[in-house]
Protein backbone atom coordinates (compact mmCIF):
# COMPACT_ATOMS: atom_id res chain seq x y z
CA UNK A 1 0.00 0.00 0.00
CA UNK A 2 1.38 3.39 -0.99
CA UNK A 3 1.78 6.08 1.65
CA UNK A 4 0.25 8.64 -0.70
CA UNK A 5 -1.82 8.04 -3.78
CA UNK A 6 -3.39 10.62 -6.05
CA UNK A 7 -5.75 9.15 -8.59
CA UNK A 8 -6.87 11.27 -11.55
CA UNK A 9 -6.92 14.42 -9.48
CA UNK A 10 -8.06 17.68 -11.06
CA UNK A 11 -8.42 21.13 -9.59
CA UNK A 12 -9.48 24.39 -11.20
CA UNK A 13 -9.74 27.93 -9.92
CA UNK A 14 -11.54 31.02 -11.13
CA UNK A 15 -15.17 31.93 -11.48
CA UNK A 16 -15.44 29.87 -14.63
CA UNK A 17 -12.84 27.31 -13.57
CA UNK A 18 -10.68 28.85 -16.28
CA UNK A 19 -7.38 28.33 -14.46
CA UNK A 20 -6.42 24.65 -14.41
CA UNK A 21 -4.10 23.99 -11.47
CA UNK A 22 -4.12 20.20 -11.72
CA UNK A 23 -5.35 18.11 -14.60
CA UNK A 24 -5.91 14.38 -14.20
CA UNK A 25 -2.81 14.00 -12.04
CA UNK A 26 -1.94 10.56 -10.74
CA UNK A 27 0.94 9.83 -8.41
CA UNK A 28 1.98 7.15 -5.91
CA UNK A 29 4.63 7.59 -3.25
CA UNK A 30 5.95 4.72 -1.15
CA UNK A 31 7.54 4.73 2.29
CA UNK A 32 11.21 5.65 2.09
CA UNK A 33 10.83 7.42 -1.21
CA UNK A 34 11.62 11.03 -2.06
CA UNK A 35 9.67 12.50 -4.94
CA UNK A 36 10.39 16.00 -6.21
CA UNK A 37 8.10 17.79 -8.63
CA UNK A 38 9.66 20.56 -10.70
CA UNK A 39 7.51 23.24 -12.28
CA UNK A 40 7.53 26.85 -13.39
CA UNK A 41 5.60 29.45 -11.41
CA UNK A 42 1.85 28.87 -11.56
CA UNK A 43 2.36 25.36 -12.88
CA UNK A 44 0.22 23.93 -10.08
CA UNK A 45 2.98 22.62 -7.82
CA UNK A 46 1.74 24.31 -4.63
CA UNK A 47 -1.80 23.14 -5.32
CA UNK A 48 -0.47 19.61 -5.68
CA UNK A 49 1.06 19.78 -2.21
CA UNK A 50 -2.00 21.34 -0.58
CA UNK A 51 -4.23 18.67 -2.09
CA UNK A 52 -1.81 15.92 -1.02
CA UNK A 53 -1.94 17.34 2.50
CA UNK A 54 -5.72 17.42 2.53
CA UNK A 55 -5.69 21.19 2.99
CA UNK A 56 -7.58 21.58 -0.27
CA UNK A 57 -10.06 19.21 -1.82
CA UNK A 58 -9.75 18.17 -5.46
CA UNK A 59 -12.62 18.93 -7.85
CA UNK A 60 -12.41 15.39 -9.14
CA UNK A 61 -10.29 12.37 -8.31
CA UNK A 62 -9.23 10.73 -5.09
CA UNK A 63 -6.35 11.32 -2.66
CA UNK A 64 -5.47 8.44 -0.36
CA UNK A 65 -3.12 8.46 2.60
CA UNK A 66 -2.16 4.92 3.62
CA UNK A 67 -5.04 3.63 1.55
CA UNK A 68 -7.66 5.82 3.20
CA UNK A 69 -9.50 8.49 1.24
CA UNK A 70 -8.47 11.85 2.71
CA UNK A 71 -12.08 13.05 2.49
CA UNK A 72 -13.03 10.32 4.96
CA UNK A 73 -10.35 11.32 7.47
CA UNK A 74 -10.96 13.85 10.16
CA UNK A 75 -9.74 17.41 9.83
CA UNK A 76 -6.88 16.37 12.14
CA UNK A 77 -5.30 14.28 9.35
CA UNK A 78 -2.71 17.02 8.96
CA UNK A 79 -0.35 16.46 11.82
CA UNK A 80 -1.42 12.84 12.23
CA UNK A 81 0.77 11.11 9.72
CA UNK A 82 1.03 13.99 7.27
CA UNK A 83 3.51 16.78 7.88
CA UNK A 84 3.13 19.91 5.80
CA UNK A 85 6.13 22.21 6.20
CA UNK A 86 5.09 25.77 6.75
CA UNK A 87 8.10 28.04 6.45
CA UNK A 88 6.45 31.01 8.10
CA UNK A 89 6.61 31.48 11.84
CA UNK A 90 3.82 33.32 13.58
CA UNK A 91 4.67 35.36 16.69
CA UNK A 92 1.48 34.04 18.27
CA UNK A 93 3.00 30.54 18.27
CA UNK A 94 5.94 31.47 20.43
CA UNK A 95 8.84 33.85 20.83
CA UNK A 96 11.66 31.35 20.27
CA UNK A 97 12.18 28.65 17.68
CA UNK A 98 11.64 25.88 20.20
CA UNK A 99 8.43 27.55 21.41
CA UNK A 100 7.11 27.37 17.86
CA UNK A 101 7.42 23.59 18.00
CA UNK A 102 6.18 23.17 21.56
CA UNK A 103 3.05 25.26 20.98
CA UNK A 104 1.88 22.97 18.19
CA UNK A 105 2.54 19.85 20.22
CA UNK A 106 0.70 21.17 23.28
CA UNK A 107 -2.20 22.16 21.04
CA UNK A 108 -2.34 18.50 20.02
CA UNK A 109 -2.73 17.51 23.65
CA UNK A 110 0.84 16.63 24.65
CA UNK A 111 1.92 17.48 28.22
CA UNK A 112 4.43 20.36 28.25
CA UNK A 113 7.40 18.24 29.41
CA UNK A 114 6.89 15.66 26.70
CA UNK A 115 6.29 18.44 24.14
CA UNK A 116 9.60 20.05 25.14
CA UNK A 117 11.64 16.87 24.76
CA UNK A 118 9.91 16.01 21.48
CA UNK A 119 10.63 19.53 20.15
CA UNK A 120 14.31 19.37 21.12
CA UNK A 121 14.69 15.93 19.49
CA UNK A 122 13.08 17.22 16.28
CA UNK A 123 15.40 20.24 16.18
CA UNK A 124 18.41 17.96 16.70
CA UNK A 125 17.22 15.65 13.92
CA UNK A 126 16.96 18.64 11.59
CA UNK A 127 20.52 19.57 12.68
CA UNK A 128 19.41 22.87 14.09
CA UNK A 129 19.50 22.18 17.81
CA UNK A 130 21.82 25.14 18.34
CA UNK A 131 19.11 27.53 17.12
CA UNK A 132 16.45 26.39 19.59
CA UNK A 133 16.64 29.53 21.69
CA UNK A 134 16.90 32.00 18.82
CA UNK A 135 13.98 34.05 17.59
CA UNK A 136 12.69 32.92 14.19
CA UNK A 137 13.61 36.32 12.73
CA UNK A 138 17.24 35.63 13.61
CA UNK A 139 17.41 32.51 11.41
CA UNK A 140 18.92 32.63 7.96
CA UNK A 141 17.03 30.99 5.05
CA UNK A 142 18.62 27.58 5.46
CA UNK A 143 18.04 27.56 9.23
CA UNK A 144 14.43 28.66 8.74
CA UNK A 145 13.84 25.74 6.35
CA UNK A 146 15.40 23.32 8.82
CA UNK A 147 13.26 24.76 11.63
CA UNK A 148 10.17 24.32 9.46
CA UNK A 149 11.15 20.71 8.79
CA UNK A 150 11.75 20.19 12.52
CA UNK A 151 8.29 21.58 13.29
CA UNK A 152 6.82 18.86 11.07
CA UNK A 153 9.16 16.17 12.37
CA UNK A 154 7.96 16.79 15.92
CA UNK A 155 4.73 15.04 14.91
CA UNK A 156 6.63 12.03 13.54
CA UNK A 157 4.90 12.12 10.15
CA UNK A 158 4.93 9.25 7.69
CA UNK A 159 4.59 11.69 4.82
CA UNK A 160 6.43 15.00 4.68
CA UNK A 161 5.30 17.67 2.21
CA UNK A 162 7.52 20.64 1.53
CA UNK A 163 7.17 23.47 -0.96
CA UNK A 164 10.41 24.89 -2.37
CA UNK A 165 12.82 23.54 0.25
CA UNK A 166 15.84 25.32 -1.19
CA UNK A 167 14.44 28.60 -2.46
CA UNK A 168 16.52 31.53 -1.24
CA UNK A 169 19.00 29.19 0.40
CA UNK A 170 22.71 29.84 -0.04
CA UNK A 171 24.27 27.60 -2.69
CA UNK A 172 26.53 25.83 -0.20
CA UNK A 173 23.77 25.31 2.38
CA UNK A 174 21.34 24.01 -0.26
CA UNK A 175 22.77 20.49 -0.46
CA UNK A 176 22.77 20.15 3.31
CA UNK A 177 18.99 20.56 3.28
CA UNK A 178 18.62 18.06 0.45
CA UNK A 179 20.82 15.60 2.31
CA UNK A 180 18.63 16.02 5.38
CA UNK A 181 15.51 15.23 3.33
CA UNK A 182 17.20 12.21 1.74
CA UNK A 183 18.27 10.94 5.14
CA UNK A 184 14.66 11.21 6.38
CA UNK A 185 13.55 9.18 3.36
CA UNK A 186 16.23 6.61 4.09
CA UNK A 187 14.71 6.20 7.53
CA UNK A 188 11.39 5.30 5.94
CA UNK A 189 9.59 8.62 5.57
CA UNK A 190 7.82 9.38 2.29
CA UNK A 191 8.69 12.85 1.02
CA UNK A 192 6.99 14.95 -1.60
CA UNK A 193 8.65 18.25 -2.44
CA UNK A 194 7.95 20.82 -5.09
CA UNK A 195 10.59 23.03 -6.61
CA UNK A 196 11.38 25.54 -9.29
CA UNK A 197 15.10 24.70 -9.07
CA UNK A 198 16.52 21.78 -11.00
CA UNK A 199 19.23 21.21 -8.40
CA UNK A 200 16.63 19.94 -5.92
CA UNK A 201 15.80 16.97 -8.15
CA UNK A 202 19.08 15.22 -7.41
CA UNK A 203 18.77 11.70 -6.09
CA UNK A 204 14.96 11.80 -6.11
CA UNK A 205 12.23 10.42 -8.34
CA UNK A 206 11.82 13.53 -10.43
CA UNK A 207 8.63 14.68 -12.13
CA UNK A 208 7.60 17.87 -13.84
CA UNK A 209 4.34 19.75 -13.71
CA UNK A 210 3.27 21.86 -16.66
CA UNK A 211 -0.11 23.58 -16.90
CA UNK A 212 -1.38 21.23 -14.20
CA UNK A 213 -0.25 18.07 -15.99
CA UNK A 214 2.26 15.75 -14.34
CA UNK A 215 5.05 14.26 -16.46
CA UNK A 216 7.45 11.54 -15.42
CA UNK A 217 7.06 8.26 -13.61
CA UNK A 218 3.81 8.36 -11.60
CA UNK A 219 4.87 5.36 -9.51
CA UNK A 220 8.12 3.83 -8.35
CA UNK A 221 9.51 1.31 -10.78
CA UNK A 222 9.87 -1.95 -8.95
CA UNK A 223 12.75 -4.26 -9.75
CA UNK A 224 11.82 -7.26 -11.85
CA UNK A 225 11.36 -10.35 -9.71
CA UNK A 226 13.57 -13.11 -11.04
CA UNK A 227 12.47 -16.56 -9.84
CA UNK A 228 15.21 -18.64 -8.30
CA UNK A 229 16.24 -21.47 -10.55
CA UNK A 230 16.12 -24.87 -8.96
CA UNK A 231 19.34 -26.79 -9.46
CA UNK A 232 19.75 -30.56 -9.64
CA UNK B 1 43.38 15.51 -32.78
CA UNK B 2 39.76 14.37 -32.71
CA UNK B 3 39.76 11.52 -30.20
CA UNK B 4 38.02 12.46 -26.94
CA UNK B 5 40.04 9.72 -25.23
CA UNK B 6 43.33 11.32 -26.31
CA UNK B 7 42.25 14.67 -24.87
CA UNK B 8 41.04 13.05 -21.67
CA UNK B 9 44.40 11.29 -21.24
CA UNK B 10 46.21 14.58 -21.84
CA UNK B 11 44.01 16.09 -19.10
CA UNK B 12 45.03 13.36 -16.68
CA UNK B 13 48.73 13.94 -17.43
CA UNK B 14 48.21 17.68 -16.82
CA UNK B 15 46.52 16.83 -13.51
CA UNK B 16 49.44 14.65 -12.42
CA UNK B 17 52.42 13.07 -14.23
CA UNK B 18 51.89 9.31 -14.60
CA UNK B 19 53.13 6.21 -16.41
CA UNK B 20 51.03 4.28 -18.93
CA UNK B 21 49.45 1.56 -16.80
CA UNK B 22 48.68 4.02 -13.99
CA UNK B 23 47.03 6.35 -16.52
CA UNK B 24 44.75 3.55 -17.72
CA UNK B 25 43.52 3.00 -14.15
CA UNK B 26 43.12 6.71 -13.51
CA UNK B 27 41.19 7.04 -16.77
CA UNK B 28 38.69 4.34 -15.78
CA UNK B 29 38.16 5.97 -12.38
CA UNK B 30 37.92 9.57 -13.64
CA UNK B 31 35.77 9.03 -16.72
CA UNK B 32 33.54 6.18 -15.58
CA UNK B 33 30.28 6.41 -17.49
CA UNK B 34 31.55 9.24 -19.71
CA UNK B 35 34.35 7.76 -21.84
CA UNK B 36 35.61 4.25 -22.39
CA UNK B 37 39.01 2.82 -23.33
CA UNK B 38 38.92 0.16 -26.01
CA UNK B 39 41.68 -1.55 -24.03
CA UNK B 40 44.53 -0.70 -21.66
CA UNK B 41 47.03 -0.92 -24.56
CA UNK B 42 45.24 1.96 -26.27
CA UNK B 43 46.78 4.25 -23.67
CA UNK B 44 50.23 3.60 -25.16
CA UNK B 45 48.96 4.44 -28.65
CA UNK B 46 47.49 7.68 -27.32
CA UNK B 47 50.69 8.53 -25.43
CA UNK B 48 52.70 8.07 -28.65
CA UNK B 49 50.38 10.49 -30.44
CA UNK B 50 50.64 13.06 -27.65
CA UNK B 51 54.45 12.70 -27.64
CA UNK B 52 54.63 13.16 -31.42
CA UNK B 53 52.52 16.32 -31.17
CA UNK B 54 54.73 17.71 -28.42
CA UNK B 55 51.88 17.85 -25.93
CA UNK B 56 53.60 15.63 -23.38
CA UNK B 57 57.19 14.66 -22.66
CA UNK B 58 58.89 11.82 -20.87
CA UNK B 59 60.36 12.77 -17.50
CA UNK B 60 64.02 11.96 -17.70
CA UNK B 61 65.35 9.37 -15.29
CA UNK B 62 62.06 7.52 -14.90
CA UNK B 63 62.86 4.75 -17.42
CA UNK B 64 64.81 2.65 -14.92
CA UNK B 65 64.70 -0.82 -13.34
CA UNK B 66 63.82 -4.21 -14.79
CA UNK B 67 60.33 -3.04 -15.70
CA UNK B 68 60.80 0.58 -16.79
CA UNK B 69 57.83 2.80 -16.15
CA UNK B 70 58.52 6.04 -17.98
CA UNK B 71 56.43 8.85 -16.55
CA UNK B 72 54.99 11.58 -18.68
CA UNK B 73 54.21 15.22 -17.97
CA UNK B 74 52.42 17.83 -20.01
CA UNK B 75 54.33 20.44 -21.98
CA UNK B 76 53.29 24.11 -22.10
CA UNK B 77 51.99 23.40 -25.61
CA UNK B 78 49.93 20.50 -24.25
CA UNK B 79 48.31 22.68 -21.58
CA UNK B 80 47.54 25.42 -24.10
CA UNK B 81 46.01 22.97 -26.59
CA UNK B 82 43.95 21.39 -23.81
CA UNK B 83 42.55 24.82 -22.83
CA UNK B 84 41.60 25.52 -26.44
CA UNK B 85 39.96 22.11 -26.72
CA UNK B 86 37.81 22.75 -23.61
CA UNK B 87 36.45 25.98 -25.09
CA UNK B 88 35.89 24.41 -28.53
CA UNK B 89 34.05 21.51 -26.90
CA UNK B 90 31.64 23.87 -25.15
CA UNK B 91 30.96 25.64 -28.43
CA UNK B 92 30.22 22.26 -29.98
CA UNK B 93 27.71 21.58 -27.17
CA UNK B 94 25.95 24.91 -27.91
CA UNK B 95 25.82 24.02 -31.60
CA UNK B 96 24.36 20.58 -30.82
CA UNK B 97 21.59 22.12 -28.67
CA UNK B 98 20.66 24.52 -31.47
CA UNK B 99 20.70 21.65 -33.95
CA UNK B 100 18.31 19.63 -31.79
CA UNK B 101 15.88 22.54 -31.54
CA UNK B 102 16.04 23.19 -35.28
CA UNK B 103 15.54 19.53 -36.14
CA UNK B 104 12.56 19.27 -33.80
CA UNK B 105 10.90 22.15 -35.66
CA UNK B 106 10.52 19.98 -38.79
CA UNK B 107 7.48 18.50 -37.04
CA UNK B 108 5.56 21.78 -37.10
CA UNK B 109 2.98 20.13 -39.35
CA UNK B 110 2.91 17.00 -37.19
CA UNK B 111 3.07 18.34 -33.66
CA UNK B 112 2.05 15.02 -32.08
CA UNK B 113 5.33 13.51 -33.24
CA UNK B 114 7.25 16.46 -31.80
CA UNK B 115 5.36 16.10 -28.52
CA UNK B 116 6.37 12.44 -28.36
CA UNK B 117 10.05 13.41 -28.87
CA UNK B 118 9.70 16.10 -26.20
CA UNK B 119 8.18 13.62 -23.73
CA UNK B 120 11.01 11.18 -24.27
CA UNK B 121 13.60 13.91 -23.97
CA UNK B 122 11.86 15.14 -20.82
CA UNK B 123 11.88 11.66 -19.32
CA UNK B 124 15.59 11.29 -20.11
CA UNK B 125 16.24 14.63 -18.38
CA UNK B 126 14.27 13.59 -15.30
CA UNK B 127 16.19 10.33 -15.08
CA UNK B 128 19.48 12.21 -15.45
CA UNK B 129 18.38 14.68 -12.75
CA UNK B 130 17.34 11.91 -10.38
CA UNK B 131 20.56 9.98 -10.92
CA UNK B 132 22.76 12.96 -10.09
CA UNK B 133 23.91 12.54 -6.52
CA UNK B 134 23.75 15.17 -3.81
CA UNK B 135 27.35 15.38 -2.68
CA UNK B 136 28.62 16.37 0.71
CA UNK B 137 30.06 19.90 0.79
CA UNK B 138 33.79 20.31 0.38
CA UNK B 139 35.78 19.21 3.37
CA UNK B 140 39.09 17.59 4.20
CA UNK B 141 39.53 14.88 1.60
CA UNK B 142 42.23 12.31 0.89
CA UNK B 143 42.08 13.11 -2.82
CA UNK B 144 41.10 16.79 -3.24
CA UNK B 145 41.31 16.64 -7.05
CA UNK B 146 38.78 13.82 -7.48
CA UNK B 147 36.54 15.41 -4.81
CA UNK B 148 36.55 18.70 -6.69
CA UNK B 149 36.00 16.93 -10.03
CA UNK B 150 32.99 15.02 -8.66
CA UNK B 151 31.44 18.22 -7.27
CA UNK B 152 32.00 20.18 -10.48
CA UNK B 153 30.54 17.39 -12.62
CA UNK B 154 27.55 17.01 -10.30
CA UNK B 155 26.83 20.75 -10.20
CA UNK B 156 27.14 21.06 -13.99
CA UNK B 157 24.63 18.22 -14.48
CA UNK B 158 22.21 19.77 -12.00
CA UNK B 159 22.39 23.35 -13.22
CA UNK B 160 22.27 22.37 -16.90
CA UNK B 161 18.94 20.73 -16.13
CA UNK B 162 17.76 24.12 -14.91
CA UNK B 163 17.92 25.33 -18.51
CA UNK B 164 16.62 22.16 -20.16
CA UNK B 165 13.44 21.72 -18.12
CA UNK B 166 12.04 25.21 -18.84
CA UNK B 167 12.95 24.74 -22.52
CA UNK B 168 11.00 21.46 -22.59
CA UNK B 169 8.08 23.22 -20.92
CA UNK B 170 8.25 25.98 -23.52
CA UNK B 171 8.54 23.59 -26.50
CA UNK B 172 5.67 21.49 -25.18
CA UNK B 173 3.43 24.58 -25.02
CA UNK B 174 4.37 25.60 -28.56
CA UNK B 175 3.62 22.19 -30.05
CA UNK B 176 0.47 21.72 -27.95
CA UNK B 177 -0.80 25.01 -29.31
CA UNK B 178 -0.01 23.80 -32.83
CA UNK B 179 -1.74 20.51 -32.15
CA UNK B 180 -4.81 22.36 -30.91
CA UNK B 181 -4.78 24.42 -34.09
CA UNK B 182 -4.58 27.63 -32.11
CA UNK B 183 -1.62 28.96 -34.08
CA UNK B 184 -0.30 28.31 -37.54
CA UNK B 185 3.38 27.53 -38.05
CA UNK B 186 5.18 30.48 -39.61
Amino acid sequence: MSVLELEHVSKCYGQLNEHVALCDASLKIEAGEMVVVWGMRRSGRSTLLRIAAGIEKPDTGVVRFEGQDLRARSSRALGEGIGYCRKRFSPSEGRLVIDQLITGLIARGLPPTLAGSRARAALERAEIGACATLRPAELDYAEAVRAAIARSLAFAPKLLLIDEPTIGVDLLARDGILMLLHSLAQQGMAILASTGESTSLSGARALTLSDGELYGQPARELATVVPLRRTG
Amino acid sequence: MQSAVHWALLGLVIERPSYGYELAHRFEHAYDGMLQLSGFSYVYTALDTLLCRGMIEEISGTRTGRQPKPRYRATAEGVRSYQERLIAQMREDFRRSRLFARQLAVFAQEPEIALDVIERYGQACLEEAGETPVLAPAGPCADPVSGLAARLVSEERRLAMGARLPWIDYARREFKALAAGRIQPR
